[in-house]
């Protein structure tokens, strides 16, 4: 099992397929299919502390493997799914950049992730690319953020943001102890459902789900 | 004595579910301050007790130290106060129809949540404990600015910009605790450390490369939620919109908590990578915060944002003074926190009463306060000169430890920007509130005076109390700094390790 996992490079695979699933989002028009994205994102990063789990045979890396299918990608792609037939939402995202343009963007932020962590400072582990493609992920999902107009496709970048940063976390140290995994698990879930709350709330007080009406207060 | 530590996690959290269950509006505010009150007779042991050395309980998971014990002993003095002004608030807003009697029982509810989350960090030994804290702060207080009894579409867009800023911020402090514990994996093999305890022993011996990169991201991460420029965008829209009560809190003590995130961190990182690099990140992110917040105090049109910004440049000050460092920088630090916990809760309770009385935030509607309204006027008055750093009050003092720490040093650049930014935050503070509190009374704001009489309740006289209380402890603590928090904050310095 082991010499298969490394001799097929399977990290590696699972990996990009990560890449692959937040990259699309820019080309993604209907906030279903961002939903649809997140959780195969979620499965992949699940999947692949699976792999590593099997690799390197720690109980705990199991346990966070089922945590992370059971939180990102089963009960928050319900949730979600719930809150997009609650709001009635015209599905379609309205980037502020065309679907091409922001493409293009995020593969020159790929490459700037790759040029500038090309000697992988940190790298001791299974893979010197999941740091890169993890810091990658971080900051396609931060430009998706402030390019979209739906309060929703906030809150899924957000999300994709955090998968980021579990690969992150995942490649520095093999995880962190399960009881920590636990409670940062539960605030990330507690702070989704706070954020559909709210997404609902913005739909009913300014009867647009559409952020750009937010900016009543400055100054 | 382990039990005693654990109860202070949770009475909050009892007194949480009883004020959700109660279903008389006028009972509810005072179980909530017989809880608070609890709190703090239970805690105050535990606090007394790691003033002189280390209390842990479950093991290593919760250790408080003078530092802990410090900032805890704000988060329950301020709560206390908070419960107490709650009442009247409260009662006035579902008087007036703004709210009823399931908004009265959440905002009851989250609020003990919101103490149990901010006691959850100042306990917590592991740095990811600590940061599952800080998160747990900003859900639950996202959800005590924009729902409950304040449905109205502002707060609402503000808890938005409140929560996603935050959370993004606080996602890359994750990412700085991944590193530094990836930074000890390195020093003690495969099993790293998480816990502040360890982490200090050994701190000198981790790649300074790598806890330079975690440091930027905690601090990135955790400025964020501390209000430090340039990333302090939700903060003027959350406190301007959040209940008084809350505003105090999130302004008091809130900002503080995050603040002591970083605290912990400079103190782990500075004995590998040298105290310049954290001290010259500190002294810049805090001179920018002085800078943007003078600017924008100087064109405030609204006094709550006006209150809001004033806590970022004092968020800034605190941050210079530990950039600074050294013991005297950090001690101006130390104490800019807790003179800035009770001027601005002050400022903000005094700003709740003058928004009921006279309907409006803005400033140039608000007219002659200290003729119609002699008490809250004084204590307005007070409050502002306290604020805008006027000697003798208790900000002025702590201002000047932190700038002869930085003329000791010899950083008479950073001198030089921090007086011009605090004169023109003086003049700012001093001009908005002049504004209202001098002058004649309006014949509106008069008539809106006539209609609100002074009930004249035990709630009301309650909540007088607390602020005549807290003005008391302005003045005093700018005459002398008790021998008790004296010798408080001086072991605090040692817990940083200052030399």
């Amino acid at each position: 099992m082991k010499s298969w996992i490394e001799a097929f490079s399977i990290i590696d695979f699972i990996s990009v397929g990560i890449l692959l699933t937040a990259v699309i989002l820019n080309a993604f028009k209907s906030i279903e299919s961002y939903v649809k994205s997140y959780t195969v994102n979620s499965w992949l990063l699940a999947g692949l502390i699976a792999v590593v789990a099997v690799l390197v045979g720690e109980t705990h890396l199991y346990i966070a493997a089922l945590l992370t299918l059971a939180t990102k990608g089963i009960i928050i792609p319900l949730f979600l799914r719930g809150i997009v037939r609650r709001m009635r939402v015209t599905h379609e995202i309205q980037p502020y950049l065309s679907n091409s343009l922001s493409l293009a963007i995020s593969g020159v932020l790929v490459a700037v992730v790759y040029a500038s962590l090309k000697e992988g400072i940190f790298i001791t582990g299974f893979s010197k690319n999941v740091l890169q493609i993890s810091i990658a992920v971080i900051l396609i999902s931060l430009f998706v953020m402030i390019t979209r107009k739906k309060a929703l496709t906030q809150a899924i970048g957000l999300l994709f943001m955090e998968n980021g940063l579990f690969l992150a976390g995942f490649s520095l140290t093999f995880g962190m102890p399960t009881m920590i995994e636990l409670g940062v698990l539960f605030d990330m879930l507690m702070g989704v459902i706070i954020l559909g709350i709210f997404a609902i709330q913005i739909k009913r007080a300014f009867a647009s789900a559409d952020l750009d009406k937010l900016t009543v207060l400055k100054g | 004595m382990r039990v005693y530590v654990l109860f202070i996690l949770i009475i909050p959290l009892i007194t949480a579910v009883v004020c959700y269950n109660i279903t008389k509006p006028r009972v509810v505010g005072y179980v909530s301050l017989g809880g608070t009150t609890a709190l703090a007779v239970a805690a105050s042991p535990a606090i007394a007790l790691s003033l002189s050395g280390t209390v842990s309980a479950l093991g290593d998971t919760f250790s408080m130290d003078a530092l802990s014990g410090y900032i805890m002993a704000l988060v329950i003095l301020l709560s206390l106060a908070s419960a107490a002004y709650s009442i009247s608030y409260l009662e006035h807003e579902y008087d007036a129809g703004l709210t009823n009697v399931r908004g009265v029982r959440t905002y009851y509810g989250l609020f003990h949540l919101f103490i149990f989350t901010m006691l959850l960090v100042t306990m917590a030994n592991n740095l990811a404990i600590m940061w599952i804290g800080i998160e747990a702060t900003t859900i639950v207080s996202a959800l005590l600015i924009g729902l409950g009894f304040h449905k109205r579409p502002l707060a609402v867009e503000a808890a938005w910009k409140y929560i996603i800023l935050c959370t993004v911020g606080i996602t890359f402090a994750l990412l700085g605790t991944f590193i530094a514990y990836y930074a000890s994996t390195a020093v003690i093999g495969t099993e790293g450390a998480l816990n502040w305890t360890t982490l200090r022993d050994m701190a000198h011996r981790m790649n300074p490369e790598t806890m330079k990169l975690a440091f930027i991201f905690v601090l990135v991460g955790y400025g964020t939620k501390a209000g430090l420029a340039p990333v302090h965008n939700w903060l003027p829209d959350a406190h301007s919109q959040a209940p008084s009560p809350i505003s105090a809190l999130l302004s008091g003590i809130l900002l503080n908590t995050a603040f002591y995130g970083i605290m912990r961190f400079v103190s782990i990182v500075e004995p590998s990578t040298g105290s310049d690099f954290t001290g010259h990140l500190l002294i810049l992110f805090g001179l920018i915060s002085i800078a943007i917040s003078a600017i924008f105090i100087l064109v405030q049109e609204n006094y709550k944002r006006l209150l809001a910004y004033s806590s970022i440049e004092h968020m800034g000050i605190i941050s210079l003074g530990i950039g600074i460092g050294g013991p005297v920088g950090i001690y101006g630090a130390l104490l800019h926190v807790l003179n800035h916990a009770l001027s601005k809760p002050l400022m903000f309770f005094a700003s709740g009463k003058i928004q009921s009385r006279f309907g409006t935030t803005n400033i140039a509607n608000v007219n002659g306060v200290l003729s119609s309204m002699p008490l809250l006027g004084t204590l307005t008055f007070i409050g502002a000169l306290s604020l805008s750093g006027t000697p003798p009050f208790n900000i002025f003092v702590s201002e000047f430890t932190v700038l002869k720490a930085g003329v000791d040093r010899g950083l008479w650049p950073v001198v030089v920007l921090f007086l011009i930014f605090v004169v023109i935050v003086f003049y700012g503070v001093l001009l908005g509130f002049g504004k209202m509190l001098f002058g004649r009374p309006g014949d509106g704001a008069a008539a809106q005076a006539e209609h609100h009489p002074g009930r004249g309740g035990a709630s009301e006289w309650l909540a007088n109390a607390v602020m005549i209380f807290m003005a008391v402890m302005v003045i005093a603590l700018g005459f002398k700094v008790p021998t008790v928090i004296d010798e408080t904050i001086r072991t605090c310095v040692q817990v940083l390790g200052a030399k």
